[in-house]
């Protein structure tokens, strides 16, 4: 009855009237930030990361997961409108749901697309709240030594599966654990690469990077990119699906989910896996697969769904192991170093309220989206009026201004400016810059790991394999690598991936 | 024609990465490495170094023998516009104060584009900057000067 004593708790939690108003929050910005395209949620989380500081714990966390699953949410309303993506995680829906929109049945996508994200979200918050125990307590009995090998685990596998070439996403995890560690070495007190800039002695701050890279790079590269709008112009009505609606996307729904809820917990998985992965199993499986792009509502129910449980599952890694499994978890984690609290799984145990909390906010916060996007849409679909012109100074101006929130340091600004080059570098060559906040986040758990479990076993380095599970988890990590050198692993990847 | 080599965007990445790794190599020569069981805050820079090194080479090496690839052309006007607007913020918002400098990086921003409208950046750029200084300073109470430090001395 432990989980049901920890569900209560977490209700209890949510259900406080100062929780609720900040889950709203978060659910209102991720909703508006998804519906807008050109911005996302790594950098808006980035942003408002440091006016988090004075919040508990516990709100802050709903707040910023309010806005990563609201995004979900938006970033539909925008894809079966306008046929763009509002989040890279809807780019599926943007197939059918739009189609569905041209014919005049923009009103069932939208029911059936938010329908669908609610029902996922409702059973992935069952789905975190079954895994987390036992996983955070195999988690308890990790010593040093299996908990590098979990974090290289991390690492690579969330290169493999996320998009982009393997071998420059490994370079770029590889830059990343170099930044961070810059600052002073815990162990000698010695300031390693910091120049002489006293503000990077205790580490490189991600949310300057973060910002950087995902925020003012994109927009650089966007403005080289014509920005075409068109706004299905119909009055938006039968927002209540028929019941052969509801029929024929129902069990698509249920796949979905359970699509979304398995990929999300895999590293590198999160949100942007799962839907393209339920839209090719709806089409496999259809008795008429030329439906398939004309406007069939499989195709939005199946990777709606998958994409919100995805979203939310990517949570369990991050909650019972203290691992992100994507960029986005990455800036979760700092979140959690802000407020004092060391990501890993002793979290489960020492802030239940925080944990649990979260969980039953997410729960809450679907409930809540449901309605903030529904009966509002027409709301959402006039924001999309605003012209790219005026939204991109203002992105600018605030990610200037939450840098700097950070630690009230023009360093910091500079830096963000260096990381917006550094960026728009990346776009250019076609390099994914997520891996790189992964290492960034996880460098110094990494090295603090590495050479706690060295000095255990006397610089042995067998040490990993004499474990039983560090063995595994590099057996694992072996076999991903080695699978990504096979050429069938790689065309299928591949395919999977253009899809 | 049939000979155009170079995978510009590999080679580059490779250049890039070669750069940062003699950086770290360079920046950390001074410190210790110690050994494997007691490792000296010099170990990690310099194994990891290393590997970027090796796949600064692997890049740049595989960019030379692919076949032509080229890079989308470089706009300079949003880069240099969205750099510019950022560096007058950083350089800005402790000597003038955030209602002149957001002012200036919005309208410096609003550059970045060919369809920017002069007189509505200027507005929007005032609107803006109010707007901060109403939710940044007012209400989440940041500690930045709001008007230049000597107009009220």
């Amino acid at each position: 009855m432990e989980l049901l004593d920890n569900l209560l708790l977490g209700l209890g939690t949510a259900f406080q009237l100062k929780n609720l108003a900040f889950c709203l929050l978060g659910a209102v910005i991720g909703t508006a930030i998804g519906v807008l395209p050109g911005i996302g949620p790594i950098p808006t989380i980035a942003l408002l990361l440091p006016f988090t500081f004075g919040l508990e714990p516990a709100s802050a966390m709903i707040m910023l997961a309010g806005i990563f699953y609201g995004a979900q949410y938006g970033g539909s309303t925008t894809a079966i409108l306008v046929n763009v993506p509002g989040e890279t995680s809807s780019v599926v829906t943007c197939i059918d749901g739009h189609e569905m929109a041209k014919q005049g049945r923009a009103g069932a996508a939208l029911a059936i697309a938010a329908i669908s994200s609610f029902f996922a979200g409702t059973v992935a918050t069952v789905v975190i709240a079954l895994l987390s125990l036992p996983l955070s307590a195999l988690a308890l009995k990790f010593t040093a030594v299996e908990y590098f090998s979990l974090l290289v685990l991390g690492l690579i596998a969330a290169v493999v599966m996320a998009h982009g070439s393997v071998s420059k996403s490994l370079a770029m995890v590889l830059l990343g654990l170099l930044l961070g560690l810059i600052g002073v070495d815990v162990n000698s007190g010695i300031s390693r690469m910091t120049f002489g800039v006293t503000e990077l002695s205790d580490g490189i701050d991600f949310v300057p990077v973060a910002m950087g890279l995902f925020g003012l790079g994109e927009i650089i590269a966007n403005l080289e990119r014509k920005d075409e709008r068109r706004v299905v112009s119909q009055r938006i009505r039968d927002l209540i699906p028929t019941m052969a609606d509801m029929k024929a996307a129902f069990p698509a729904m249920l796949r979905g989910t359970a699509i979304g809820s398995i990929l999300g917990v895999l590293p590198g998985g999160g949100a942007a896996l799962p839907p393209f992965t339920a839209y090719a199993v709806e089409k496999k499986i259809a008795r008429d697969p030329s439906r398939f792009g004309k406007g069939a509502i499989e195709g939005v129910a199946g990777p709606e769904a998958a994409n919100n449980a995805g979203a939310q599952t990517s949570f369990i890694p991050l909650l019972t192991l203290g691992i992100p499994s994507n960029a986005l978890m990455a800036l979760m984690i700092g979140a959690l170093m802000m407020q004092g609290i060391q990501p890993g799984p002793q979290v489960m145990a020492e802030q239940p309220v925080l944990v649990w909390g979260l969980i039953a906010s997410m729960w809450v916060g679907n409930l809540m989206l449901l309605v903030i996007n529904l009966p509002l849409v027409g709301v959402w679909v006039s924001m999309l009026k605003i012209p790219y012109r005026l939204l991109f100074p203002a992105i600018v101006l605030f990610c200037c201004i939450g840098t700097y929130g950070i630690s009230n340091s023009l360093f910091n600004v500079w830096l963000m400016l260096g990381c917006a080059v550094v960026g728009y570098f990346f776009i250019k060559i076609g390099a994914e810059p997520a891996p790189l906040l992964l290492g960034l986040v996880l460098g110094p758990q990494l090295e603090e790991n590495f050479r706690r479990a060295m000095l255990l076993a006397d610089g042995d380095f067998s040490v990993f394999v004499r474990h039983p599970i560090s063995a595994g988890l590099l057996a694992v990590v072996a076999i991903l690598l080695l699978a990504m050198l096979s050429p069938a692993v790689l065309r299928k990847r591949k395919e999977a991936i253009t899809e | 024609m049939s000979t155009r080599r170079i995978d510009w965007p590999d080679f580059l990445f490779g250049l890039f990465l070669l750069l940062v790794a003699t950086g770290t190599l360079v920046a950390t020569r001074k410190l210790s490495i110690g050994s494997a069981a007691n490792m000296g805050p010099g170990y990690m820079p310099r194994v990891i170094a290393i590997a970027v090194i090796g796949f600064g080479l692997f890049f740049v090496g595989r960019g030379l023998i692919r076949a032509y690839q080229g890079i989308a052309r470089v706009h300079l006007r949003p880069l240099f516009a969205i750099v510019l607007s950022v560096a007058v913020f950083a350089l800005l918002a402790e000597l003038a104060g955030l209602a002149i400098s957001a002012t200036v990086t919005i309208i410096a921003a609003a550059f970045a584009t060919r369809e920017v409208r002069p007189l509505e950046a200027v507005v929007f750029g005032v609107l803006m900057a109010a707007l901060s200084v109403l939710l940044f300073v007012s209400a989440l109470s940041l500690p930045v000067p709001v008007w230049p430090a000597d107009l009220f001395g």
